[in-house]
């Protein structure tokens, strides 16, 4: 009996050290870590949309943060927009816009918010309440960013995650104006080094450039070694020293404008677990934004983008 | 085991070769054979394992008197742990290049046998200094073997070397995937035991 007790008393009393251990590491480089993760969403979301160290975004270039909720009040669910739009005061700042399930515009508000402030989900809360009707709660769903040029929509720009091999795989994935994909890019995953891990890999994500909406909702993987010349293109996309020609490179964009995803050798799960997370992103996206514009339209709300 | 009369270059040299994590302890094989594929990523894993098996070999050398017998395990599991997360939060926030490329290894390192078994048998009856050495010496054998055995796979499975295409092309697939892994380390361990063989005969002759 004393001998449990002393057991006890020293696993939880190791369990204490660990954590606090722990605990102290995590205060002194939370903020650290999430700058660096602000820093590396921002270069990702520039770098799927072409630009880079040696292409600096174009000044005028805009970058419009869309917050999706989901709004339960008394059993009833309706969908809730944070959108970027002008404030009575000619500043840039939000509206907040309901629909109910069908799509149908509901109600709108506008928001005390400034762009600044809406990166953070505890601000974004906060201007919520003052506006929602006490017993509605709204969740946070997911974020879109919706690149401009001028008036002109140029961008998507689709955070979102989906499942992997072994745990969620983060990632990013860019349209253009007609919802082809422009761009997809891997933030973060666990898959394994070697195998799965493979998806960061240049030759498979660029697969996916370039295929047209109508290619992305049938997408599928398929199991065969990735031709020769395919593969040369894949790797140097975007950097221009393939020893490809122009012309060659047009006819091989062509030819496999659309082929489907050829999975990574020992890594089917994770290539078709890529392939159905962004077909998915892609198609749900498509279908919301269209929704959106249309009750945005009816409603008369006027938005940045 | 008494505490060890080995001097450090020792400890070290007897991590490399004589005790080597993967081809004569044979532990922690599940990473060595799923990792190796390329020489990068074994010396990645190499350096992740290195710095959580020194870290944590020194803690349990230095706390070895206050641990309770019965319990030695889970205290070994959970200094790995704390220090697999104190590494990973600390290259994320300080270092993201570095974090980048190795943030997948280290969370992999919670679970080898390497470490637990070097705390189990060394660290917990040796002095702080040995232990640490003990650590360099097996964090430096884990990666010699990883980078040896990615060698291997990388030029024969990918025809590449550190990424750049020696070969040209692809001269068997099958040594990227996990079982060429273990033939792999089967063919390496019987090389250390002829190599052993040898230079016993050697030495009784001598004698």
């Amino acid at each position: 009996m004393k001998e449990i007790i002393r057991i006890t008393i020293a696993l939880t009393l190791s369990c204490l050290l660990a954590g606090l251990v722990i605990g102290t590491t995590f205060i002194f480089t939370a903020k650290a870590k999430q700058h660096n993760e602000h820093l590396n969403v921002q270069q990702t979301m520039l770098g799927l949309l072409g630009f880079g160290p040696q292409r600096p975004a174009a000044p005028e270039l805009q970058l419009h943060q869309v917050h999706r909720y989901i709004v339960k009040e008394n059993e009833t669910m309706r969908m809730g927009y944070m959108l970027p739009a002008r404030c009575s005061g000619g500043g840039p700042g939000y509206v907040w816009v309901e629909l109910d399930l069908k799509g149908e515009f509901l109600d709108r508000h506008d928001l005390v918010l400034t762009p600044e402030a809406a990166l953070s989900a505890d601000d974004r809360k906060k201007a919520l309440a003052g506006i929602l009707d006490p017993g509605a709660e709204a969740d946070f769903a997911d974020t879109m960013i919706i690149a401009c040029l001028g008036d002109r929509r140029t961008a998507y720009l689709l955070p979102g995650e989906f499942p992997g091999f072994k745990t969620f795989i983060k990632a990013m994935v860019a349209l253009d104006a007609d919802f082809q994909l422009l761009g997809l890019e891997v933030i973060e995953h666990e898959e394994d080094p070697g195998l799965g891990g493979e998806i960061t890999q240049e030759y498979f994500k660029n697969q996916f450039v370039g295929k047209s909406f109508e290619k992305i909702k049938r997408l599928t993987v398929i199991k065969e070694p990735l031709p020769a010349d395919y593969e040369r293109y894949l790797k140097s996309m975007g950097l221009g020293n393939s020893g490809l020609s122009e012309s060659e490179a047009a006819d091989i964009r062509q030819r496999y404008k659309d082929q489907d995803i050829h999975a990574l050798t020992g890594a089917t799960i994770s290539s078709a677990a890529v392939t159905n997370g962004v077909k998915a992103m892609v198609k749900k996206f498509a279908y919301r934004i269209q929704v959106l514009d249309q009750a945005l339209a009816d409603g008369d709300v006027k938005v940045l983008f | 085991m008494a505490a060890t009369t080995k001097t450090n270059m020792q400890l070290v040299v007897n991590g490399l070769l004589n005790e080597n994590p993967i081809f004569r302890l044979a532990l922690s094989m599940c990473p060595a054979v799923g990792i190796s594929t390329t020489v990068a990523n074994g010396l990645l894993l190499g350096v992740a394992v290195l710095f959580v098996q020194v870290f944590s070999s020194c803690t349990i050398a230095l706390i070895k008197d206050h641990i309770h017998q019965r319990i030695r395990i889970p205290t070994y599991t959970l200094t790995i742990a704390t220090w697999v997360t104190v590494i990973d939060l600390v290259l994320a926030a300080y270092l993201p290049v570095a974090y980048k490329a190795m943030g997948i290894f280290v969370r992999l390192i919670v679970a080898f046998a390497i470490i637990t078994m070097r705390l189990e048998v060394f660290a917990c009856r040796n002095t702080v200094t040995a232990s640490f050495w003990d650590g360099i010496g097996m964090g430096f054998g884990f990666m010699f073997g990883m980078v040896t055995l990615g060698a291997v796979r990388e030029v024969l499975g990918m025809g590449t070397l550190l990424g750049y295409d020696v070969l040209g092309f692809r001269p068997m697939l099958f040594f990227v995937l996990p079982a060429a892994g273990f033939f792999l380390v089967g063919f390496m361990m019987a090389m250390f035991n002829y190599v052993e063989t040898l230079y016993n005969r050697r030495a009784k002759r001598g004698s």
